[in-house]
Formats: C-alpha cells, structure tokens, sequence
C-alpha cells in the first residue's frame, strides 16, 4: 500500500518537474516558445477555447465519431467472426485477406477512402474502423475457433446444435477477449478518426491538429495532443472499469 | 435398452480409412451399470458417441428401447466436468434444460431438489471456482440427470480426480445412480474402479475393437455391500479375472 502510494507520488513529481523544467526553459529562452510553446501557454489557450466553447465543439466531433467507429468496430467483429465460425468454409477463404488487410499500414488506406467518400463524418469513420476492425476480425474468429471441443462436445450430449454451442459456450467464453480486444480498440479507432480529420475533417482534433500546424500555432497544436492523451486515458478508464464490472460479475 | 449386433466403425483419416471398432455385440439390460474397459485409445469412447448418435455405425445395428427415443433420453457425462465458470452451479444444472427448452416450475423444483439431496443447495449460487473437485463432478452429474435421462452414458468422468476424490465421488455417484434408478454405462481404465462399480463388465479388445470377455459381477449376490467390495476375496478375484482378459490387450 505503502509503496503504490510512493510510486503514485513519484509519477506525479517526475510529471510536475518536467512542466516546471519546460515552462523555465521557455521564460529563460533555452528554448523557443513559438515552437515549444510553454505550459502557461498551454493553459492560456486552453481558457481561451474553453470560453469560446470551440474546444467543446472539436471534442465532441472527435468524440462521436469515435465512439460510432468504436461500436461499428467492436459489433462488425463479432458479427464478421460468427459468421465465419458458421460457415467454416468461407472463414477458411477469408483468412488470408484478413490476414494481408490486417498487416497492411492502415493509414495507407485513408486517402483512398476519402477519394471515394469526399469529405464529412462517412470517410473519418471509415477511417477510424478500418485501422481496428481486420486485426479484432480475425482475432475472434481464431479464438472462437479454438473453443475447446469438449465443451462443445458437452452442448452436443445436452441437446444442443450449432446456435446453442454458440451462444451457450463460444460467445460467453470469449466476453474476456472481447473486453480486452476493446482497450486495443479505444486506441486504433482513435487512430483512425485522427487521420481521418487530418484528411477530410472541418471540425474535431485532428482537424484543429492539422490546421494549427499549417498555421504555424504550435500552442494550438500540443494542446490537442494533450486533449487527445487525455480522452485516449479517460476512455480507456471507462472500458477499464466497464471489463471489471462484467468480470468481477459474471467470472 | 442398448444392443449392438454385428457393428462396425470406421472413419477416414487422411485418406485412409481407419477401422475402430469391428464387429461388436453386446446387450445392456434396463437399470444395469456396466463398464466398458480396454486399452487406451481401442474406440471405448467412440462407443458412447455410437449410442449417442453422434456417429453412424458402418456396418451392422445399434437397437435403442423406445424409452431412448428422443433428445435428452440419454445423459452423458464427459471426462471432465466442463462447468461453465461464468453460469452460477445452479445455472449450469439447467444448462440442459435451457437447451431443450424445457425450463418450466416443475423443472426447476426437480434441479432444486436434486442440489439438496445431493448436498449442493448452498452452493446453487456459487461459481464453480469455488466447489472442489467432487463436488463439481457431483454438480455435473446433477446437470446430466436434471433432464430425467433413461441411460446414462459416463466416459471416465473420474479420470481428471485424485486417488481419494476418485474413490469418494465415485462411490458417491454409484449411490446416486442406483437411487435415481438409472441405467448406466461407464468407461473407464481403471479396473478396480470397474469392479468396484459395475454389475457387469465388457473386456475390450485393442483397436478394431471388439468383445473379448463379459463378465457379471456379483457382490450382492453375495451378500456384500458396494461400499465394502474393496476389501473382500471376490474383489481381487474379479480384478484378477479382468487383468487376465486385458494381458494381450496392450495398445
């Protein structure tokens, strides 16, 4: 106990030295402010777009976006797998596509996607699900593969068909891995909604991202960074919390 | 209740066909516990799968009494006691009932009655995590006969128990069979436990398996309680019988 509260304050010493180091580097001109910006700076900027409820506005672009590609990512995944674990057959045909589509640089694929869908929400969160959703695909399909067949077998002695194995023991069985493939997921989808702003977004973080750095707004442009470290952890606590809650209840 | 006349197994294994069991004949009398016993691997298991239905024999007839007719007619219990560690105990026992769709008043009150006979009660809403070994097994067992089956099929659900739980929940299991007026069909290696179990014992010959050798065993013909088998002449000499039988057996 004792020493989870040392390293606790140890994490918040290291990160208060490094914004006291920075914001003295920048009044002492170590470093120049117009690049590096400062945390007074960043605070500054941050009130200001906070008053003007702008921040707001990106954020909650950002958000939404996100959260449809999160669910889009997470449902598709599940579905696509089950498919393919009913009809092993177009599973086994399938595979190898997911395979190359799941190693290739996902970031590749967002200028195509916008060609095809032109600018607004579509594009982003296409974006935002093609980066997350080869790799889960595959992964619940390999693992609902791997359901252990005398458990399947025990659904077979009770009766069961194929629907019964599913939701009886394969879907059930898997709920950890789908709770854990969905903290993966908060950070792919969040990758591939920042590309997608950076390409097709007039509004969100990526956008205020993108935009900032062609206007030279350095201060602009790390407290979106900061923002989105901040939403990526804040998101990340929810699935945290919400895989405990299901976890602790049902295992 | 259950007679294979003339059967044959076979399946295909890359390419060639790989003879199991051949020629086989034997008759399980109504409310009879036989064992199966033979070398590991001769197709002991592929028996049960045969009187399940899940495989079709080759060549020759399995005969079902009319009783077996009918999903949920023949229980069976697996090596080990697949508890699904996310359904409370209770929840695993209507495990079958669920599928079958046959979770009614008078279902439930009969798996409630079946968890306090059994000593289970206070555990209905306890995680498998936390029964022991017997206890899951009994709790398994619980789940077969919840679905008031006419023949219970048990493919060495002791194997996976340490000596001493071995012996208890056997003996305990025997107990609950005889009450519950089931007819039972274990598959075991071991041949004290077959002895000390079974009213008739059916030798096995190694793969393409066949009959080498019934025998009846007759302890209470004798005026010898189950529980007191183990330390009697009889037992060794029926042991011994067995032994004999299975010396040219070897896998």
């Amino acid at each position: 106990m004792k020493k989870n509260r040392n390293i606790t304050f140890l994490r918040i010493f290291v990160f208060a030295s490094f914004l006291l180091l920075w914001q003295v580097a920048a009044d002492k001109q170590w470093i120049d402010s117009f690049y590096f910006s400062s945390p007074l700076l960043l605070y500054q900027q941050f009130i200001h777009d906070m008053t003007d409820m702008s921040l707001f506005r990106h954020c909650f672009f950002t958000l939404s976006e996100f959260f449809i590609s999160f669910i889009l990512i997470i449902g598709g995944s599940i579905f696509l797998a089950a498919l393919f674990w009913f009809f092993q057959t177009l599973g086994k045909v399938m595979e190898p596509f997911l395979i190359i589509l799941n190693s290739l640089p996902k970031s590749a694929l967002a200028p195509l996607i916008i060609v095809w869908l032109g600018t607004g929400i579509k594009p982003i969160i296409l974006c935002g699900i093609s980066v997350g959703i080869f790799g889960s695909v595959l992964h619940f399909y390999q693992s609902f593969c791997n359901t252990d067949p005398e458990r399947i077998k025990l659904i077979r002695t009770l009766g069961g068909n194929k629907v019964h194995i599913f939701t009886k023991v394969v879907f059930p069985g898997n709920i950890p891995l789908i709770l854990s493939m969905s903290k993966v997921n908060i950070g792919l989808a969040l990758v591939g909604v920042i590309i997608g702003e950076f390409l097709a977004g007039r509004q969100g973080i990526g956008y205020l991202i993108i935009y900032s750095s062609q206007t030279f707004k350095m201060t602009i442009m790390i407290m979106s960074i900061c923002i989105l470290c901040l939403l990526s952890a804040l998101l990340y606590l929810v699935v945290n919390q919400v895989e405990r809650f299901i976890l602790n209840k049902k295992y | 209740m259950v007679t294979f006349e003339h059967v044959s197994f076979s399946y295909n294994e890359e390419g060639k066909e790989a003879q199991i069991i051949d020629d086989l004949n034997f008759r399980i009398k109504k409310g009879s516990f036989t064992a199966l016993i033979g070398p590991s691997g001769c197709g002991k298991s592929t028996i049960l799968s045969l009187i399940c239905g899940f495989y079709k024999p080759k060549k020759g007839s399995i005969f079902l009494d009319s009783d077996l007719q009918g999903t949920g007619k023949i229980g069976y219990m697996l090596q080990n006691d697949h508890l699904l560690e996310w359904r409370t105990i209770f929840k695993n026992i209507l495990l079958g009932l669920e599928i079958q769709k046959k979770k009614t008043k008078e279902t439930l009150q009969y798996a409630h009655s079946l968890l306090s006979k059994y000593g289970l009660r206070e555990y209905e809403n306890a995680k498998p995590s936390a029964l022991s070994g017997g206890m899951r097994q009994r709790a398994a067992l619980i789940r077969t006969l919840v679905l008031q089956p006419s023949l219970l099929l048990l493919d060495e659900p002791f194997s996976a128990l340490d000596y001493q739980t071995r012996l208890h929940v056997s003996s305990d299991i025997y107990h609950i069979i005889k009450e519950e007026e089931k007819t039972a069909i274990l598959v075991t290696h071991d041949i004290a436990e077959a002895v000390a179990l079974a009213d008739t014992i059916i030798v096995l010959t190694k793969s393409p398996c066949t009959v080498k050798e019934i025998i009846p065993i007759k302890f209470e013909q004798n005026g010898i309680t189950r529980e007191a088998v183990r330390s009697t002449p009889l037992f060794q000499y029926y042991f011994d019988l067995v032994w004999e039988a299975l010396q040219n057996e070897k896998e």
